[in-house]
């Protein structure tokens, strides 16, 4: 096995690619068939063959100045990784990846690529970007189901321990960096599964939970300790973990408090917010109900409330209930905040969308249950302060959508349980904490804090890279240098809305 | 015989001779109140309610056992036998749970609960699933007593669950001998007896040998005649009366016994004999596995087409014009296989398609070697290459055959190997779904009512066969049901005879329906020895998790469990919750904090056994891990100085206040601590709540101690004796909160209940829990568990907790443990033994 670091694979790469660029379009990726799928909960996109991830490679520039890369927020080495698939170096392709990313295997499934990295490709100025993401799934995949992954370098023991609040995305890149220079490390988790949102909310067929689970078992192989069945806040405060034993905490708890829309109907039976609705079916497999015991919804016509990628998750989720699914959405299609490739993949399925729909009640029958939805047309005004248009009712267009499930899927606010019992800790008025930007520290020192906690509800790679950020600040705290491989640093980057 | 005529209440009565006075009495329209007897069985005499008064004959002899003479003066009616009767009733009560009948909120309850609680052992009307039939529950409330004299001894038999199919609660046995009896009608020698003596007699097995090698054929006959709750139908018992019942036959095997068919809003949940008799008995399959196969959660619900090597679900157009379109191409070459278990008029069409194409039928019996035997030459042919495409309706050709062919149609009811390598698969309705009629082994045609709904669009297959064809451009298939076949089917040929006799032995059943193994679908079958495939064995680590440390039941369905849990002995307060899960399967469950301590780490809880999760937990013994624990969780309740406070458990509350008492006592207030449950037999903790309160009262439904009522009625006679109460907490079932609630309100006394609804996560993310606070949604894991009772809305918190009913019961485990099976339950035994009580 060649050594991870050092090699300049760009002038050689892109040397190599230059014969076959212009000809090459991007590799689309095998997906299962629609009309299979949207009865299954097997992975959609089935990944690229080494030929195709090959020849996807080869379409890559390998710009000196890579845009890219800029447009990562964890700022992968994104034509180093490329190069090395198209010379067929896939195991190395992943130790690249694994410099700047804990988890290629989930980031390549379920970060929107479209407003990051591949925005930024040169080649999309005028054609198709490279496809980053399959090819960074591709060389985690390779990997993973070869069993060709090294353990990781780790750093001589420090002596520091660190608690890590939160097993989700944030956590789990706070905790591998840790790990990885030398800290002891141990990641508290409320529910039995680590994993957060990867486990409980991303569905099954966009990110299969045994890559989760793997990734999951790869920072247990570094010495990483996770508790599950933790909750701090309640089972213990962040004050007392740092009286007890640990040199500093990073709280990366994210953002799982459910909203409603405050209608007539809401807490009628078949009412659910799409955290309940997913965590049912993902984290306790409902859909695998009896040998699962916890009860299973069984939808005829379910109506999503929402635009982003969990309001699509739970409408197609829906399908693969075995319900029809329609989406409402109160702004148009172009201001929806989901990836265009899982809109595009609920349109595919079957998945009926009512934009510029607002609901005004959810009717019931007399035993409580939904029977339906009352909405109003909306047409676009002016922009708002997200910059969208913002959506202004008809009036007198009332129509009903009749149902008997509604999941509410308009975004979740930060989970109040660790600040509530951390006075010390400031957060804002919609309940995040407040944070240096650059070290990603609370008011409380030695405190740190990243991912949807800080940022409200994101995405999955901006945990990531919040996350990064706190580990190297968290190593600066306790050994008052720059951790072993510490990189430049980069501008936050602010991802769209999950 | 001539008739004879006699006098019941001054009506004058002719009957046959030989008649008994009952007999008599209910031919002339009169009612005499009866348990034990049954028209199917042989008078008995053990009940005693039937008893009547007769001119000239001392004493009071029972009616069921009197022959009637010429001449007889009979009195059914007087104040006597009035007192006599309801003596016997609550002699009877006396052994039998019986607080339900005798509570003042019984119609109250009722209402709020209209189904009951999937309770372990019945210890009230509430928590038996026989609560709508029971004939001693309709006796006791026609005689509108609610005071019994005499004290309830509850026998704490262990609920048997060992054997498949059945559980059986001898609690609730009166002792009628309706089972042993109808048992020993049925098979000559019963298989159950009445065993022991004296207070310690119960029914059962030879030597406690369990069902399954003691002779028993499985015929439910026993849970179908039993007059209580005792003895039922694991599967069928939670899903309440069936709301139909009709007459049908069941076709898994030649003999094709008739059947009723039991449904409710349209599922089939039971099969049961037409009458008590050997010639009307059946077999295991027929009587308990035939609505499970129905009901199996892996049934076939939607057409799929193969393409390439994938397995599309399509509509039903796509994927009959696909079979349309390349099945004529075959004739000869194509063998359609049919299971005779389908009805005639199904076959019938099978046959004229075959006819039509001029392809092969092959029709398989359902006995037990006929599948391979029939299908050996069929085989060997499609090996030589005889057939190109196939139709077979069921799981009759492996994958490996159907691959070799050039086109393989499915229409079967279950998943398979060849089904999944099929080039179009066709879901079908069968059995109870289907219409139709079906000759049996002695030539009998008998009637099949579609009384089931079909799982999603499976279709019955002469609908399938007459779409096809249709689709082909056949003629003579033009059919809008079933019934327009029937004429038309003729004299078809009888199925072959079984080999084998299935209502005489558990190892004579058919193991075969449609070519799958029955057991695959009905698992606990393999009790009886019968073949099936190995189930995926789920590995669960013993290593991790929680470890219990004790394990009783304190009460019947109230079990004390101590769990090491450091994490959340160390930081666990008063009013507190924590998240279970017995396995990696397990819901995740809420149960209040009872107890714990910081320095040992433990922590101990009051689980109450009603439904699939408790029960999983209560069955860990002691030495085994809980999954997994979470918690503290929940707000606790403000240990404040108030002055006096009263607090307020019932059932699993009773734990629940335990450290809300202590907490509060220590704060300075004086400590009123009352506890309710349904019978004395059912107050626990009582020592325990007397060290943290000041004043320990007591409440019974059934006023078999202390107040007559519940919590409510306690607190108001305090608050009329002038005690001056700053607070009080209720925590306890939702009924028993509300009921609380109403009668503090007009007091305007500060009232907390701890809400109890379904929850998922329990921190506060999912929104399970939410529930309305004075018109505001509020989580209560997370805001909760206790809010200010008056502001509840308690019809949304009732409904909301009832989202569930329906999975709950399908959640219910009917899975057998054969090594327990395997070991006969007991030891020692035998006459006179009192071993079995335990």
């Amino acid at each position: 096995m060649a050594k991870m670091t050092e090699e300049k694979t760009g002038a050689r790469g892109g040397a190599q690619a230059k014969s076959k660029k212009k000809k090459t379009p991007r590799q689309p990726m095998p997906e299962q068939d629609p009309r299979r799928r949207r009865h299954n909960f097997e992975e959609v996109p089935q990944g690229y063959s080494e030929e195709t991830a090959i020849l996807e490679a080869g379409r890559c520039l390998q710009c000196k100045k890579a845009g890219c890369i800029q447009g990562c927020p964890v700022n992968i080495h994104i034509p180093g990784f490329i190069g090395l698939i198209a010379e067929g170096r896939f195991v190395e392709a992943l130790l690249k990846l694994k410099e700047q990313n804990a988890l290629p295997a989930v980031c390549g499934r379920v970060c929107p690529q479209e407003s990051q990295c591949e925005a930024l490709c040169i080649l999309g100025k005028k054609g198709e970007p490279v496809a980053i993401g399959r090819l960074e799934r591709f060389a985690a995949d390779y990997a993973r189901e070869h069993g060709g992954v090294p353990d990781p370098e780790q750093a001589p023991a420090t002596g520091k321990k660190i608690a890590v609040i939160g097993a989700g995305p944030a956590g789990i890149t706070v905790a591998g960096e840790l790990a990885r220079w030398g800290h002891d490390v141990v990641i508290f988790e409320a529910l039995h599964l680590a994993g957060g949102v990867l486990m409980y909310g991303i569905p099954q067929f966009r990110l299969p939970k045994e890559i989760v689970q793997y990734e999951i078992s790869s920072l247990q192989k570094l010495g990483v300790e996770i508790r599950t069945d933790y909750i701090i806040g309640k089972t213990q405060t962040v004050d007392q973990l740092l009286e007890e034993d640990f040199d500093a905490v990073f709280i990366g708890t994210g953002a799982g408090l459910p909203v409603f829309l405050g209608i007539p109907g809401e807490n009628a039976i078949g009412v659910f917010s799409a955290n309940e609705f997913l965590t049912r079916v993902n984290l306790m497999k409902a859909y695998d109900f009896p040998k699962y015991a916890t009860s299973p919804i069984r939808p005829r016509q379910v109506i999503t409330v929402g635009g982003g990628n969990v309001a699509m998750d739970s409408a197609r989720t829906s399908l693969r209930l075995g319900a029809g699914s329609t989406i409402v959405y109160r702004r148009s299609r172009s201001e929806m905040p989901a990836r265009a490739e899982e809109i595009h993949h609920a349109e595919e399925e079957g998945v009926e969308f009512h934009l510029l729909t607002n609901p005004v009640r959810i009717l019931t029958d007399e035993k409580n249950h939904v029977t339906g939805m009352e909405c109003l047309k909306m047409e676009l005004g002016e922009p708002d302060a997200s910059g969208r248009r913002r959506p202004i009712p008809v009036e007198g267009s009332n129509f009903i959508i009749p149902a008997d499930t509604v999941i509410i899927s308009i975004g979740n606010q930060p989970n109040p349980l660790v600040p509530q019992t951390s006075p010390e800790i400031e957060v804002t008025r919609k309940g995040t904490i407040i944070t240096d930007p650059e070290t990603m520290m609370s008011s409380k020192p030695g405190v740190f804090a990243g991912g949807d906690i800080v940022s409200g509800a994101a995405t999955v790679i901006s945990a990531m890279g919040q996350g990064k950020k706190a580990a190297r600040a968290i190593h600066r705290y306790l050994m008052g240098e720059d951790p072993p491989e510490a990189n430049p640093e980069t501008p936050d980057n602010d991802t769209q809305e999950d | 015989m001539g008739t004879i005529s006699l006098t019941i209440d001054g009506q004058g009565v002719e009957v046959q001779e030989g008649k008994t006075i009952l007999q008599a009495s209910r031919e002339a329209g009169i009612v005499i109140p009866t348990i034990c007897d049954h028209k199917d069985l042989n008078p008995y005499g053990a009940c005693r309610m039937c008893v009547v008064e007769i001119e000239g004959v001392r004493g009071f002899p029972t009616s069921c056992t009197t022959p009637a003479s010429d001449g007889m003066v009979v009195k059914t009616q007087s104040a006597e036998l009035t007192t006599l009767r309801n003596r016997t009733l609550e002699l009877m009560l006396s052994g039998h749970p019986n607080s339900c009948l005798v509570c003042v909120h019984r119609e109250a309850c009722e209402k709020y609960r209209p189904g009951a609680t999937k309770a372990g052992r019945a210890t009230r009307c509430g928590f038996c699933s026989n609560r709508e039939e029971c004939s001693l529950r309709e006796m006791a409330l026609r005689a509108g007593e609610n005071e019994l004299g005499l004290p309830t001894l509850y026998s704490a038999h262990n609920v048997e669950r060992s054997d498949p199919f059945m559980d059986r609660d001898y609690n609730l046995c009166i002792l009628c001998g309706r089972c042993w009896r109808i048992c020993e009608k049925i098979h000559g020698k019963p298989a159950i007896s009445i065993i022991n003596r004296g207070k310690w007699a119960r029914l059962g097995t030879a030597f406690h040998k369990s069902h399954v090698f003691s002779g028993c054929t499985f015929c439910g006959s026993c849970i179908d005649i039993c007059p209580t709750g005792t003895l039922t139908d694991r599967f069928a018992r939670w899903y309440g009366k069936p709301d139909d019942r009709n007459l049908s036959a069941c076709t898994l095997c030649a003999e094709g016994c008739s059947l009723f068919a039991l449904t409710k809003s349209r599922r089939l949940v039971a099969t049961r004999m037409t009458s008590f008799q050997w010639e009307a008995s059946l077999c295991a399959l027929g009587r308990f596995a035939l609505a499970q196969i129905v009901n199996a959660p892996e049934r076939l619900i939607r057409p799929a087409v193969q393409e390439g090597e994938d397995q599309i679900p399509c509509d039903w157009d796509t994927a009959l014009e696909l079979a349309a379109s390349e099945l004529p191409r075959f004739t000869e070459s194509l063998a359609i296989v049919v299971s005779e278990s389908t009805t005639r008029e199904d076959r019938f069409l099978y046959a004229r398609l075959a006819e039509r194409l001029g392809a092969s039928l092959i029709v398989v019996p359902s006995s037990r070697n006929g599948v391979e035997k029939e299908l050996q030459g069929f085989t060997a042919d499609l090996e030589k290459g005889r057939f190109r495409a196939v139709i077979s309706g069921g799981d009759f050709l492996s994958a490996e055959l159907l691959k070799g062919l050039n086109f393989s149609v499915v229409i079967d009811c279950l998943p398979s190997s060849g089904a999944r390598g099929a080039k179009v698969v066709l879901p079908a309705a069968v059995l109870s779904e289907v219409e139709g009629t079906w000759r049996n082994v002695s030539g009998e045609v008998k009637e099949l009512p579609a009384v089931s709904l079909p799982p999603g669009q499976a279709r019955p297959e002469w609908q399938i066969i007459c779409q096809l064809a249709q689709k082909m451009g056949l003629e003579g298939f033009e059919f809008k049901s079933a019934r327009e076949v029937t004429s038309l089917v003729g004299s078809d040929p009888a199925p072959r005879p079984f080999d084998g006799e299935p209502r005489r032995g558990l190892r004579q059943l058919p193991s075969r329906f449609r070519g799958h193994l029955a057991a695959d679908w009905v698992r606990p079958l393999e009790a009886f020895g019968m073949p099936s495939t190995p189930l995926e064995e789920m590995t669960e680590s013993s290593k991790e998790g929680f470890e219990i440390l004790e394990r009783r039941e304190v009460v019947p369905n109230m079990y004390f469990i101590k769990i090491m849990a450091p994490q959340v002995a160390k930081f666990a307060k008063p009013g507190q919750f924590v998240i279970l899960m017995a396995r990696e399967t397990s819901e995740r469950s809420p149960f209040t904090l009872v107890d714990w301590n910081g320095a040992e780490g433990t922590i101990s809880l009051i689980i109450e056994e009603v439904g699939r999760s408790s029960r999983e937990l209560i069955s860990l013994p002691v030495g085994a891990r809980v999954a997994h624990v979470s918690g503290p969780l929940g707000m606790p309740l403000p240990m404040e100085k108030k002055g006096t406070v009263v607090l307020g458990g019932g059932c699993y509350g009773i734990g629940a206040i335990y450290p809300i008492a202590r907490g509060l006592r220590e704060a300075g207030n004086h400590v009123i601590v009352v506890i309710e449950a349904s019978s004395s037999y059912l107050l626990f903790m009582e020592d325990e709540l007397k060290t943290v309160s000041d004043e320990l009262i007591i409440a019974t439904k059934d006023g078999s101690r202390g107040t007559r009522g519940g919590v409510q009625e306690v607190f108001v006679n305090l608050v009329q004796r002038g005690v001056d109460v700053a607070m009080f907490v209720a925590v306890g079932c939702t009924f028993m909160m509300r009921m609380a609630a109403e009668a503090t309100k007009p007091l305007g006394i500060p009232t907390l209940v701890a809400l109890n609804p379904i929850m998922v996560d329990g921190t506060g993310m999912c929104g399970a829990c939410r529930v309305s606070i004075e018109g505001r949604t509020r989580f209560a894991c997370v805001d909760g568990p206790f809010f200010d009772a008056h502001g509840v809305d308690w019809d949304e918190l009732f409904s909301r907790r009832s989202a569930y009913s329906r999975e709950e019961i399908e959640a219910m485990p009917q899975m057998v443990d054969l090594n327990a099976l395997i070991h006969p339950h007991g030891s020692g035994g035998g006459c006179g033994s009192s071993c079995s009580h335990r």
